[in-house]
């Protein structure tokens, strides 16, 4: 357009015609993907209901061979970094670039630990022969316990749900990096944070599929 | 700009933020304990269910600031929700009602 | 949506804008060059590459059915090895369902026209655009991989056992192309849903969007619901198959028929992912092209919201014979029958809109009159198919690839044809031949009906799909048919000669060269870089031809004010308007 208004802040793209439409549009797009989201875990979620009316006693068995405990640490962890991450949107809207970056950092650092408990975790089932696939062998101690002609295929809904959402979470920790680099360099303020509000956004909902995941998988018995 | 006014730019209260994060850990703690009870078959997958469920609110309401949000954004979470709940349920008309349900191998 | 805060009456000023007819500066001429446009985030350019891409796989898997065809001419093997057979005729529906009907009529058609029509300068997210394309390429690329680490038979439908165990290399890397091919649909439902929302122009309330824009919502609501159960199914299936994690495999304790429940809980809707905007093409060039008001506007808008929400629940009367519950199935076929009601709203509300109009018998018409007759029957025979009796007798016979072309091919194509030509002089600012456009549509209806006809009747008696061999009995059928592809083979020849003959030689097109009311009419043939040079306002319907065309070319005196629909007054006073 040729008579581009000067008023156009630099960060607003040229297709909006102000700030606010253009915050309004990210959530909202953001908003839309969370939609697909819920129904990209949602098959997960079916894949477990339908298994669990199938075989509720294979279910019960094999939630055993899951440390609630740790699994339950590894909650509060998440929702310590929803809070932190509700913190540093606060923290931007209010233009304290130093709180947003202090707020990202510790996201980030619990999103680790969530990952590194989960891989201990992992680790103990691998070595424990219980393994999606055809690595499924589970050793003498597991068998025990775990008698069942389908028990590969509550690991299997294991290690698919559990590990697509420590893929979201590794996206998540690479996302906050990112926002953590260029909030450094000055590029957010209380006038514009899009990019900080929707990650949160993404943040919250991979809280939320944990939030499920917790009970489903760890907390039947 | 009149942020605390307009949609989308509500500024939380650290407060409010704490007491929420507070009381999912609480919620959190108790359906671990809850758990532990050992309460009847299906007295437990819903208890289980319902704290969870209060948890997604709070996270949902509070964190993720739907209650200050255009209203369309609230819907496309239930939205999705409903069509997740119609997945499962009309598939579990099929594999509940099978006359032979998966043959054992 | 706002709820607390009050309309605003802000008064806009307004002044006519008269669409230039000599337009020196177009979105063609803006950017050149190659890498110009495949660095684009233009939706213009976007929407013109996709209808490139897209044409291009039509015609490869136009050529496939024609080699289908041509096997089928004699009872025995023609030309072509049976497993050769499978392979093409699962290579022409995987292509023809994934890489065409999906993105044509949103992402090539809808890109282009969808801003235009809201008066936004872009889509809400031009860079998520532009990814769309490069992911719809890049599944592509996957599956030509497929094809050259030894193909896939298992149809277009990927059934478990058949991808599971161990069918060769050629079924993971098509189904990731598919998976890969589904982000692309998503981003583009996103896009849409966002723009419509957010950046509709001053004026262009809710129950003033094009019937276009309906459809299209409707259709993106169905990308972002269904798409990414398919991801998570070809996800499963992946894994079933890289390391046999047993949820589909029945060798390992799944269960197959759950593959086909996620499977059509994609799959089905994605019929409407396919249809709806073929919908929303007809009630545009059904108005503009009778001059006239369409009739029940909310019915025609409402009915797409509709058929896409009951397309979510009827998903099972695919699998009928799978061996799912006599309860499920009973179900399935009841709502079935559901989906009947709004799509015959549909039918009802265009016809009544030819009622008394003064009809133009233009091509993108003659299209619609076409679809009208084709998409019927397609509609019918789908209900008796959706009957619970009938189906056990008709399930995988011809009975059924009759049915899905007549809607596929007899409705969401020819839509995309009537669409194609409709809007062809707004996008490269050419007119078309208009002889040979008409004369190649009588063409495309002759072909299509020889084609598909003699199917409904070789099925109805038994002529199983897929069968690379049958009885003597079919011989004439299968003749017809072949003799009818051929028939449409040499129609779209003639279309692609005339279309890029236009290219080079066409008559340069009048900015409105049919007269339409609609928003994207109002703007140069071709349009600006930025859609219009100025904010559109719209005071009007998108249909209301009783009115004035001035009305209708009118924007904001002063650049940039107010363009959230939200605020806009509901009236504007055209009095103030001031030249």
């Amino acid at each position: 357009m040729a008579n581009h208004s000067a008023s156009h802040p630099a960060h607003v793209q040229h297709h909006f015609v102000d700030s606010d439409q253009q915050f309004d549009s990210a959530k909202l797009g953001m908003w839309v993907f969370l939609v697909n989201e819920i129904l990209f875990f949602g098959g997960l979620f079916c894949a477990y209901i339908i298994f669990r009316a199938w075989y509720p006693e294979l279910f019960t068995q094999a939630a055993l061979q899951l440390d609630k405990v740790w699994g339950g640490v590894n909650t509060i962890v998440l929702i310590g970094s929803s809070l932190t991450v509700a913190m540093a949107i606060r923290s931007a809207q209010r233009n304290e670039i130093k709180g947003l970056r202090i707020n990202l950092m510790i996201t980030i650092l619990l999103a680790c630990v969530f990952l590194v408990i989960k891989y201990f975790e992992y680790e103990h089932k691998l070595h424990l022969g219980i393994a999606p696939g055809f690595f499924w062998n589970p050793a003498p101690e597991v068998t025990a316990t775990l008698d069942h002609p389908q028990a590969n295929i509550f690991f299997s809904i294991y290690y698919m749900m559990t590990g697509i959402h420590g893929l979201h979470v590794l996206v998540g920790i690479g996302l906050m990096i990112w926002l953590y680099i260029r909030a450094g360099k000055g590029h957010f303020s209380a006038e514009y944070y899009t990019p900080v509000e929707i990650t949160g956004l993404y943040w919250h909902l991979v809280d939320l599929i944990w939030i499920f995941l917790f009970p489903l998988l760890y907390l039947i018995e | 700009m009149s942020a605390q006014e307009h949609h989308g730019h509500h500024i939380a209260s650290v407060k409010m933020l704490w007491s929420v994060g507070i009381g999912l850990t609480i919620l959190t703690v108790l359906t671990v304990v809850v758990s532990s009870l050992g309460l009847p078959s299906p007295l437990d997958i819903l208890s289980a269910l319902a704290i969870a469920l209060a948890k997604a609110f709070l996270v949902a309401t509070f964190f993720m600031a739907l209650k200050w949000e255009h209203r369309f954004n609230a819907v496309l979470l239930i939205g999705a929700v409903v069509f997740f709940l119609l997945m499962v349920g009309v598939t579990l008309l099929d594999t509940m009602y099978r006359i032979e349900v998966v043959p054992s191998f | 949506m706002a709820i607390t805060e009050a309309k605003k009456m802000t008064t806009l000023q307004v002044k006519r804008f008269k669409p230039s007819e000599n337009p020196t500066n177009t979105f063609l001429t803006d950017e050149k060059g190659v890498w110009a446009w495949m660095t684009t985030v233009d939706h213009k350019k976007i929407g013109i590459m996709y209808l490139v891409a897209v044409a291009f796989f039509f015609a490869l898997a136009g050529f496939l059915a024609i080699a289908l065809r041509t096997e089928l001419w004699t009872p025995a093997k023609t030309f072509i090895e049976a497993d050769t057979y499978n392979q093409l005729f699962t290579l022409h529906g995987a292509m023809m369902v994934f890489f065409v009907l999906v993105p044509s009529i949103p992402a090539a058609l809808g890109n282009f026209i969808l801003p235009m029509q809201l008066g936004a300068k872009d889509v809400a997210f031009p860079r998520l655009n532009l990814a769309s394309l490069y992911i719809y390429v890049a599944g592509a690329i996957f599956t030509f991989a497929a094809l050259a680490s030894g193909g896939f038979d298992t149809g277009w439908t990927f059934y478990t056992p058949y991808s599971s165990d161990g069918n060769g290399a050629g079924v993971i890397w098509v189904t990731l192309g598919v998976f890969i091919l589904g982000f692309s649909s998503i981003l583009t439902g996103t896009n849409f849903i966002t723009t419509i929302h957010k950046l509709r122009a001053p004026g262009i309330t809710w129950d003033r969007l094009p019937l276009n824009i309906w459809a299209l919502y409707a259709t993106s609501i169905i990308q972002v619901l269904a798409t990414p159960v398919l991801a998570i199914t070809i996800l499963l299936l992946s894994f079933e198959n890289i390391m046999d994690i047993g949820i589909f495999d029945p060798a390992l304790g799944g269960d197959p028929v759950l593959f086909q429940h996620f499977f059509w809980f994609y799959s089905h809707p994605a019929v409407y992912i396919m249809i709806v905007p073929g919908f929303g093409i007809i009630s545009e060039v059904i108005s503009t092209f009778s001059k006239k008001t369409v009739f029940g506007y909310w019915a025609i808008a409402l009915s797409s919201l509709a058929i896409a929400f009951i397309g979510f629940l009827v998903w099972g009367h695919h699998m009928f014979t799978s061996g799912q519950s006599a309860v499920a199935t009973t179900v399935f076929s009841f709502l079935t029958f559901l989906v009947g009601i709004p799509t015959g709203i549909k039918i009802f509300n265009w016809i009544a809109t030819l009622y008394r109009g003064s009809i133009d018998m233009k091509t993108p018409m003659l299209y619609v009159f076409i679809f009208l007759f084709l998409f019927s029957i397609g509609g019918f025979t789908g209900i008796m198919l959706g009957a619970l009796s009938v189906d056990i007798h008709l399930h995988d016979t011809y009975y059924v690839v009759a049915h899905f072309h007549y809607v596929m091919m007899g409705g969401t194509l020819i839509a995309l044809l009537a669409g194609l030509h409709y809007w062809w002089p707004k996008m490269t600012g050419k007119m078309y031949n208009e002889k040979l456009a008409q004369i190649s549509a009588v063409l495309i209806f002759i072909g299509f009906n020889m084609t598909f006809l003699p199917q409904f009747i070789m099925g109805a008696q038994g002529m199983p799909r897929r069968y690379y061999n049958y009885i003597d009995q079919f011989t004439p059928f299968h003749q017809t048919s072949t003799i009818g592809s051929y028939i449409l083979g040499v129609a779209f020849l003639i279309i692609l000669y005339y279309l890029v003959k236009s290219l080079f030689s066409g008559e340069k097109a009048p900015s409105n060269p049919w007269n339409s009311r609609g928003l994207e009419w109002q703007s140069t043939s071709p349009p600006d870089f930025h859609n219009f040079d100025h904010t559109p306002v719209v005071i009007n319907g998108p249909y209301d031809y009783h009115k004035p065309m001035e009305e209708f070319q009118l924007g904001l005196a002063v650049s940039h004010e107010g363009h959230d629909a939200e605020h806009a007054p509901a009236e504007v006073d055209t009095t103030e308007e001031k030249a």
